[in-house]
């Protein structure tokens, strides 16, 4: 389905003096400076997955993705996408693919978003009784209807971002390319369209790759990830394994029953307070017995938990691991 | 090859679409279109100027009535062979929009110009009072019209609408590399001013300077088409002027499919 191997991406940007003797220089003689945004990469992915893409700003996964899709061609390396190269951009590709940036928005901004289905309906080629069930049930997943008559420049961002959807899945592509779709969103607005992402894989099997920053998008759809870090692969393989081969710290979670004394404190000291007020130590997994005890002899519990590490710090982590390889 | 060929359908299917979407487009912004085409008046401003200078005396074949009907022509040709797109194309370039384009399956390029087609029956609706007007005011216009001569007419303003968009669709190109398209575009506008036949008839120029302003493109996107819908040039004369704009129409076109081919391929390569 989607096959990648060595995947490679250098650009050539012209490196420039600050000033104006270094326009002058760069008139007559311009040197380039060559970044690697990707470095072989390998990976393959089968139909009906879904696949998260981590890493830093600046880590490679959108050059990725629009290799992927086709915008870009790589420097090096093969890509494989339903038997094309997404980089000859034919029509019998890109009929069954798509691409959603939440960043770019493709909709008409003066006009209702239905004007802009009816665009990609023509454009695609897609037969008006197809589109218009498919319209349908996009809008009633996303619970939309009400809103599709309104020009778009009217809607909210979230609404905007429902209606991108609605646009980019209209021709019923099998690979969805989705890069930061809930970027901007409220916590609610995210957690919808990670629902509708959700069940459109489970109702048309197609393929889903995604980048985002809240790892939240990632944890609730991806069981897959793939973590991209300066250009290069870093890790590939179930989200758990991450956590677990990452993530070996715990936190222990002390909510006490009333102010604790700073004698108390002075006891705990694996402990520290946090802003809500309860009492938090992050310790290896070896150490969780020890960390338990003491909050046990010297805190007044009223509850304790002991917690996996937040992904995003599992993440920040790995990240911070590799950064002087990079 | 029946990739080219099933493109080639899909694009004549589409199109019709296109213009719908296009019109409902431009009717949002109507008020827009009623600006712009004021911008386009300057013929009206002229005729009254070399109304004035004719009061003295024919100035070569033009009297009074000619030169109104020259420039009612000059006005409604601009306004119909008039194209817009290297605003669009600059646009779509410099701010990354074109990504989301590429990725249809049709050539971003049909969709403009199905915009700046678009845009003409509003134009034309405007042109219709507006000439009556200029008919009132100099009821002695000549009118040459001929069916004949009319039929040449449109296809002349056709082929210098086609002329404008692949002119406009070179400059657009330059934004994949310059910043200052739109500097560089303006000198070209001043330019096409001056040698079109937008601002006074180019017979009128010095018989050395005409020979040559005669087979430019500038005069093949608007002064052709005004001289074949005042009967300036008829008869085997006009196809011969229809012959040179055909001839534009294929070069530039040629220049500009490779300028935005080459364009798109240093998009892939540097970044989209």
């Amino acid at each position: 389905m989607i096959r990648v191997a060595g995947l490679t991406k250098h650009y050539r940007t012209p490196k420039k003096a600050p000033g104006l003797l270094g326009s002058i220089k760069s008139l007559v003689r311009r040197e380039y400076e060559t970044v690697k945004a990707v470095e072989d990469v390998s990976f393959t992915i089968a139909p009906g997955e879904r696949v998260g893409f981590l890493g830093p700003n600046g880590a490679g996964k959108t050059t990725t993705l629009k290799m992927l899709s086709g915008l870009l061609v790589p420097t090096a390396g093969e890509v494989e996408v339903l038997g094309h190269r997404p980089s000859d951009r034919l029509p019998g590709y890109l009929s069954r693919i798509t691409l959603v940036m939440g960043q770019k928005q493709q909709l008409l901004w003066d006009l209702p978003a239905r004007e802009t289905f009816e665009l990609n309906r023509a454009l695609f080629g897609v037969a008006r009784d197809e589109a218009r069930r498919t319209v349908d049930e996009l809008t009633e997943l996303l619970e939309l209807k009400a809103l599709l008559d309104r020009p778009v420049r009217n809607l909210s961002l979230g609404e905007r971002m429902k209606c991108e959807l609605v646009a980019a899945l209209l021709h019923r592509p099998e690979v969805l390319f989705l890069d930061e779709p809930t970027i901007g969103l409220d916590v609610r607005m995210q957690v919808v369209v990670r629902r509708f992402v959700e069940e459109w894989n489970r109702r048309t099997g197609a393929t889903i790759l995604l980048t985002s920053h809240y790892m939240a998008d990632i944890a609730a759809l991806c069981p897959r990830v793939i973590v991209i870090s300066a250009g290069r692969l870093r890790f590939d393989g179930p989200l758990q394994d991450l956590v677990r081969r990452h993530g070996t710290d715990r936190r222990v979670v002390v909510a006490p029953v009333r102010e604790p004394t700073p004698e108390e404190l002075a006891l705990a000291d694996r402990f520290q307070r946090t802003d809500d007020g309860k009492l938090v130590a992050t310790v290896p997994a070896a150490d969780v017995k020890a960390a338990v005890d003491q909050a046990l002899r010297a805190l007044p519990i009223q509850d304790l938990a002991v917690e996996e590490p937040p992904l995003e710090d599992v993440i920040a982590r790995l990240f911070a691991e590799q950064e002087p390889a990079a | 090859m029946s990739a080219p060929l099933g493109t080639l359908r899909h694009a004549a299917a589409a199109f019709p679409d296109l213009l719908r979407v296009s019109w409902a487009d431009m009717v949002a912004y109507r008020a827009e279109i009623v600006i712009w085409f004021l911008t386009g008046t300057l013929p009206i401003i002229m005729m009254l100027v070399w109304d004035r200078v004719a009061e003295a005396g024919d100035i070569g074949r033009f009297d009074q009535p000619a030169f109104a009907a020259y420039f009612t022509a000059t006005l409604a040709c601009r306004q119909l062979t008039g194209s817009w797109v290297v605003w669009e194309i600059n646009q779509l370039i410099r701010t990354g929009s074109l990504s989301p384009a590429l990725l249809k399956p049709l050539n971003p390029l049909l969709f403009l110009s199905a915009e700046s087609l678009a845009e003409k029956p509003l134009r034309a609706a405007i042109l219709v009072p507006l000439v009556a007007l200029l008919f009132l005011w100099r009821p002695d216009m000549p009118l040459p019209l001929s069916p004949v001569q009319l039929s040449l007419a449109v296809v002349a303003i056709g082929l210098g609408w086609l002329l404008n968009v692949a002119i406009q669709v070179c400059f657009g190109c330059l934004a994949f590399r310059l910043e200052q398209t739109m500097g560089l575009y303006m000198v070209w506008f001043g330019l096409w001013a001056l040698l079109s036949g937008y601002l006074f008839p180019l017979e009128l120029m010095p018989p050395v300077a005409r020979a040559v302003v005669q087979v430019l493109p500038f005069r093949a996107t608007l002064g052709i088409p005004v001289e074949v819908l005042t009967g300036a040039l008829s008869g085997w004369d006009a196809v011969g002027g229809l012959g040179l704009q055909v001839a534009w129409v294929l070069a530039v076109g040629l220049l500009a499919r490779l300028l935005w081919r080459r364009g798109v391929r240093r998009y892939e390569a540097y970044g989209a």
